[in-house]
């Protein structure tokens, strides 16, 4: 009796403080009417380990006390697809936004090295957690809310998803791809790649070592220095390498990044063509410039005309060979356009 | 426990569940107080822990379908149990659907055992 005691004691804790008492007087009740049956039917008391055994078997007291609790959810299951939509898009956002601005900071700092990266990176762990905590509050506090208007549960969990079946995206069929469909591991690894490689191309102005290696050193040493046309020429690769970035991510949120980005790619090679034809057009084709004209005219003058020359040649055979390409491309898509109308009228 | 014991463990718990509270409501047609009612459903087959069945009796009393006393027995204070209106109205409810499901459970087992008679008889022919 003196271990049943030190149970329903042990239970009561873990119990309301406004129905405790209620609630054991009943277990006790219970649980001594069970005690006396079993010693009856054994003729003598319960010994110490038996009673230990009956208690075990019954439960710990924290688990027999938690189930007279109300079922209680820090975010139930009638929020909780919401909850997980919404922590999933603010973690992708806050991920973009964080690694932009750390990119950015870094690179009008001027004094970018690795730590100060790794720094960043490291940083990235510590902010998602910070995104998802305040996500979480958030919902909590919404589960709390609507714990005590039920009525509202059920407006409040469909209306955010007000949706028409007509309106879902047309069905994807894996018969005409090519290649595999895009897994998702591969479209998040493809937009972290495409991140590192933006910031990158947007450190490569205060480190051109960056891009050129050794060659910068040398560069700054020489005579020669590039002219303006390649801050054009970089901002638009940016700018294109932003518009692909926007795109992925938008694919990756969307969930549409399995199928085929035929349209995609092309348009970004159509873009790709603008800095390209900027740079054929430049003018007198001078890509690289002398830093002291009139000092060094005579001396560098012949190489400098031979370097921009073999620059535009570059410049004309890559262009050429990009509108090839997107020729060939654009004659394959009208070929697979007229294939499905052929295919359609049958 | 392998995984398909647990997996078995986790299914047989969740088509006890639903069929627990109405074997309750069932019992509770007459009075019963916590330990003589886990003991009557005991002897007809279905064994209900005591952590189960006592935080059930509360939990369908919250929700108005049981009505309760308390009330001296054997010189001890007991808390009786019985149906209430909404209770009895809640059973009636609850033993149609439970009684159109078995029927369509059982009209799909045995379906599915004539057309495995079926197939048996045609390959022996």
């Amino acid at each position: 009796m003196e271990l049943l005691h030190r149970y329903l004691q042990a239970v009561k804790k873990h119990l309301p403080w406004d129905r405790q008492d209620d609630i054991i007087a009943e277990l006790k009740a219970n649980l001594e009417s069970q005690l006396e049956d079993k010693e009856a039917e054994l003729g003598r008391p319960l010994t110490k380990d038996e009673m230990e055994a009956w208690l075990k078997q019954i439960g710990p007291p924290m688990q027999v006390a938690g189930r007279y609790l109300p079922q209680r959810y820090l975010i139930g299951p009638a929020v909780f697809p919401m909850y997980w939509y919404v922590l999933r898009l603010a973690c992708f956002w806050c991920l973009v936004i964080y690694s932009i601005v750390s990119v950015v900071q870094i690179f009008n700092g001027g004094i970018a090295n690795g730590t100060e990266l790794a720094g960043a990176a490291l940083r990235v762990p510590a902010v998602l957690m910070t995104t998802a905590a305040w996500v979480t509050l958030i919902f909590a506090a919404i589960e709390f809310g609507l714990a005590r208007n039920p009525s509202k549960r059920g407006l409040f969990a469909n209306a955010p998803f007000d949706w028409s079946p007509s309106a879902l995206p047309p069905a994807e069929t894996t018969a005409g791809y090519r290649k595999r469909p895009r897994s998702y591991a591969m479209a998040v690894t493809e937009a972290i790649f495409g991140f590192l490689f933006l910031a990158w191309l947007l450190l490569i102005p205060a480190h051109p070592w960056l891009l050129l290696g050794p060659g910068a050193f040398y560069l700054d040493a020489s005579p020669y220095q590039f002219a303006p046309v390649w801050v054009q020429f970089y901002w638009w690769v940016v700018g294109i390498n932003v518009l692909q970035l926007g795109w992925r991510c938008v694919d990756l949120v969307r969930g549409s990044w399995q199928g085929p980005r035929r349209i995609q790619q092309n348009t970004i090679q159509a873009l790709g063509l603008i800095p390209l034809v900027m740079g054929l057009t430049s003018p007198g084709h001078a890509y690289v410039t002398l830093r002291h004209t009139a000092l060094d005219q005579g001396v560098y003058g012949a190489h400098l005309n031979a370097l921009n020359h073999g620059i535009y040649m570059g410049l004309l055979v890559i262009t050429v060979i990009a509108v090839a390409h997107l020729l060939l491309e654009g004659g394959r898509l009208s070929l697979n356009v007229y294939r499905k109308r052929v295919a359609a009228a049958r | 426990m392998t995984i398909s014991e647990n997996l078995f463990e986790n299914l047989r718990l969740e088509l006890r569940r639903g069929c627990l509270t109405l074997a309750v409501l069932a019992q509770l047609r007459q009075e019963y107080y916590g330990y003589t009612l886990r003991k009557a459903l005991a002897e007809r087959g279905l064994d209900i822990d005591e952590s189960t069945l006592y935080p059930l009796l509360r939990r369908l009393e919250t929700q108005g379908l049981l009505a309760s006393e308390w009330r001296e027995e054997e010189k001890r204070n007991k808390r009786f149990y019985r149906l209430s209106t909404d209770g009895e109205q809640m059973f009636v409810q609850l033993l149609e659907e439970w009684q159109a499901i078995n029927a369509s459970i059982n009209a799909t087992i045995s379906m599915h055992a004539s057309g495995k008679e079926d197939a048996s008889g045609n390959s022996t022919l």
